[in-house]
């Protein structure tokens, strides 16, 4: 029978490979545990790293949406507070056409005529609302860059189209209200509508008639958008909500693939420094003896 | 047989014992020498004269011992194979090396690398869909995209600078090999000497052997021994060293990693410096450099190259599509610092008046001054080309899917380098203790065999005291 031929050199090269392979294990487990992370390098886990990836950028992502649902409310809160002050002047303003028409064209002209400055000052106020702004851009505007939607007379200046926010994946909603659809457009808009009101209580209230139904119809739009706007401030809300929830679970699971578990990482080090020591204090006895020990 | 003889039987005895006795000196001595190969003592017993001649007898008993030849105790399988797994062990630790180097350009995934923000650049959109009219929001998303150029651009300047100092590298390890080259035809020539002489040169092959070894960890070079004691080193089918004779190599072609990108058929290579012929090496570090610099920097840098392509491409596009807020249409937002191709070295952003992101896309309405003639058109805040700007960032083929697909590559590649790595690692290591247990000093052995030569030199004493005794008796009838 033969044996391997075995040196002084051999086993310690041996040893010493198994020693440092012992020391660079216990080397990558300290390393994780000082640095928290299990995925330091795309290397660690290819996979995890795709994942870890897209976990970062959807996070960020969800983040954004959330920023642009606040500016969402508020915009959208700015075009509730000016369309409850809006529906109220407006209703006002409907209570004094009915008291000109009752009184009719019999009434005192000096009565009449103080309704109509009245009216003319819930038309300029009305105008005031309508130029309501968030952040600096009237909200009834549109995309127009003007500071203002509608001048001292009641001309719309603003420009059609929708004031987008994304607010989820593919979820885009309008946070601005048409000035043309809140207030009407032509005959019936609003301003216009009041403006004849305060003339026919001054010099023909017979007209009054028609105003009221032109008056009805420019309230009638206008408590649509209200109710619009209310509904649309839900849904900001809703998904607002729903970016906040998935960003928590996105964080989670990002942590799940990034992060060590603190546990089991230690115990597997507790192990690793048991094995090395016992590695060392098996070299030392193994190494020691030699023939020269017993030769005297 | 001479009357005497038995004297000088005992002396080639006492000869021979002491010379292996200074052998296992040696031995003993460079027990932890780096490269030194046991030694041994050849003892061959001399036999008596067998051919009768005339007033010569002969008893048939041999006269003595002699030593023929000091040999040193090497296993040339295991040594030839420590060569190509050492070559190989070289290029796969030199491959994990350059990979573990370009993940650390990548410095994915965290909170501060190109895909982060990438993300942060299309947010930048997002919030200038929020505030079109706001110079803020757009001067934020104009630095946000210089960011993202600027870690692209240093992305490439830190692959354009490993591919220099990897080339510097080869370039000392060319000279490296050649020295050694040099070295081992000296080496080669002095053995041939002193082999002829008849003299060991034990030492002086191991230490040729020595720079044999690293000269295959170099270049994956093999060697074959001759019977005069010189070895012949072969690369590539050539040889590098004959003899006494040595070849040298050189670096030759492209000189910078955009130029292996532009003509990969002129890869940078090894050449013989007296054909111009490919030196054809495959293995080892130089081999694993080579493939550095002409396959794995450049296909990073091509990919990066890519992402800035189509991040590029898709943003100026789009941005196009749109007008500013003085109503004219989008320019490129993206451009090239030099030249017109868009690359990973080149990019910048290409707008520096905020106004000029051309975040709306609706056109502007034309308009006249008094007399009808037309007026420079106003902008306006309609906000959708920036959303549909901030909606490229899950476009599909565009920049940040892309990436992500790189630096996925780029895991999936280091993580194969590292585990061949760790294996072949294993392999040389069991390579090198197998060589270690053939070649090394056991210290247990000398001591034996210093107790074995010790005990032979003292009896060969004792055989001639007994002699010299013998004959003092003879003598003592004479005399008396």
């Amino acid at each position: 029978m033969t044996y391997m031929r075995v040196t002084e050199r051999s086993i310690s090269t041996r040893v010493l490979n198994n020693l440092q392979g012992n020391v660079s294990r216990l080397e990558e487990l300290q390393v994780r545990l000082s640095g928290g992370k299990q995925l330091a390098r795309p290397s660690d886990s290819p996979a995890g790293t795709t994942s870890a990836l897209s976990l970062r950028s959807d996070i960020r992502t969800q983040e954004q949406y959330l920023r642009n649902a606040d500016d969402g409310l508020g915009w959208l809160g700015t075009i509730d507070t000016a369309l409850t002050s809006a529906n109220s002047q407006v209703n006002r303003a409907r209570e004094l056409v009915l008291q000109g028409m009752s009184s009719g064209a019999g009434g005192s002209v000096s009565a009449r005529t103080a309704l109509a400055t009245e009216i003319e000052h819930i038309r300029d106020s009305l105008i005031g609302v309508a130029n309501t702004t968030y952040l600096g851009r009237p909200v009834f505007g549109g995309a127009a860059s003007g500071s203002l939607a509608y001048d001292e007379n009641g001309t719309h200046l603003g420009q059609g189209g929708e004031v987008l926010r994304t607010i989820g994946d593919n979820t885009k909603i309008a946070v601005n209200s048409d000035g043309e659809k809140v207030f009407g457009t032509g005959d019936t808009q609003l301003f216009k509508v009041l403006t004849d009101i305060a003339d026919h209580l001054r010099n023909d209230p017979s007209a009054l008639g028609g105003d009221l139904g032109r008056l009805d119809t420019a309230i009638d739009a206008m408590q649509t958008e209200v109710a619009d706007v209310g509904a649309r401030y839900n849904r900001v809300t809703q998904m607002r909500d729903t970016a906040d929830a998935r960003i928590l679970s996105l964080k989670t699971q990002l942590s799940d693939i990034e992060d060590i578990d603190l546990p089991k990482t230690i115990t597997e080090l507790t192990l690793q420094q048991t094995a090395y020591q016992a590695a060392l204090a098996a070299t030392a006895r193994v190494v020691q003896p030699s023939l020269v020990d017993f030769l005297k | 047989m001479s009357t005497f003889s038995g004297i000088s039987t005992a002396l080639s005895a006492l000869y021979a014992q002491r010379q292996a006795l200074d052998v296992t000196g040696q031995n003993v001595a460079n027990a932890n020498t780096e490269g030194y190969t046991r030694q041994r003592v050849d003892m061959n017993a001399v036999g008596g004269a067998v051919t009768p001649a005339r007033y010569s007898t002969t008893d048939g008993i041999g006269s003595g011992v002699t030593v023929s030849g000091v040999t040193r105790m090497r296993d040339a399988f295991l040594e030839s194979r420590g060569q190509i797994e050492h070559a190989k062990y070289a290029y796969l630790a030199g491959q994990e090396e350059i990979h573990a180097r370009v993940e650390e350009v990548f410095n994915e995934p965290s909170d501060t690398g190109i895909q982060s923000q990438l993300s942060d650049y299309w947010n930048a959109w997002h919030d200038v869909v929020n505030q079109p009219g706001d110079l803020a929001a757009r001067a934020q998303l104009l630095q946000r995209g210089g960011t993202v150029a600027d870690s692209l651009r240093s992305a490439d300047d830190a692959l354009d600078s490993l591919w220099n100092s990897t080339l510097t590298q080869v370039d000392s390890l060319v000279t490296e090999v050649n020295t050694a080259a040099d070295t081992i035809s000296q080496l080669n020539k002095a053995i041939v000497r002193a082999t002829a002489a008849g003299l060991p040169a034990n030492e002086l092959a191991d230490e040729r052997d020595g720079l044999v070894l690293r000269l295959a960890e170099l270049t994956g070079a093999t060697s074959k021994s001759l019977d005069n004691g010189a070895v012949d080193v072969y690369l590539g089918g050539a040889k590098l060293v004959e003899g006494a004779a040595f070849r040298e190599l050189k670096v030759a072609g492209a000189g910078s990693m955009r130029d292996v990108m532009a003509d990969p058929s002129n890869p940078v290579a090894l050449q013989w410096k007296d054909t111009g012929a490919d030196a054809g090496v495959t293995s080892g570090q130089l081999a694993s450099s080579l493939h550095s610099l002409n396959t794995v920097l450049p296909e990073y840098t091509a990919r990066l190259d890519e992402v800035a392509g189509r991040l590029a491409a898709t943003v100026n596009t789009q941005h196009a599509r749109g007008y500013d807020l003085n109503g004219a249409a989008g320019g490129d937002f993206f451009t090239a610092t030099t030249g017109t191709a868009i690359t990973a070295a080149t990019i910048t952003v290409g707008i520096g008046d905020p106004a000029k992101v051309a975040a709306s896309s609706v056109a502007p309405t034309p308009r006249t001054d008094g007399d009808g003639n037309p007026l420079p058109p106003t902008g306006n805040l309609d906000a959708g080309n920036a959303d549909a700007l901030a909606e490229l960032a899950t476009a599909a083929g565009g920049p940040d899917r892309y990436y992500r697909e790189a630096v996925t590559a780029l895991g999936v590649a280091s993580q194969a380098a590292q585990r061949r790595t760790a294996i072949q690692a294993t392999v040389a290591q069991n390579n090198d203790a197998q060589r270690a247990a053939q070649s090394g000093v056991s210290l247990d052995e000398e001591m034996a065999n210093m107790l074995l030569y010790q005990r032979a030199y003292q009896a060969a004493s004792q055989v001639i005291n007994t002699i010299n005794s013998t004959f003092d008796s003879l003598f003592g009838m004479i005399r008396g």
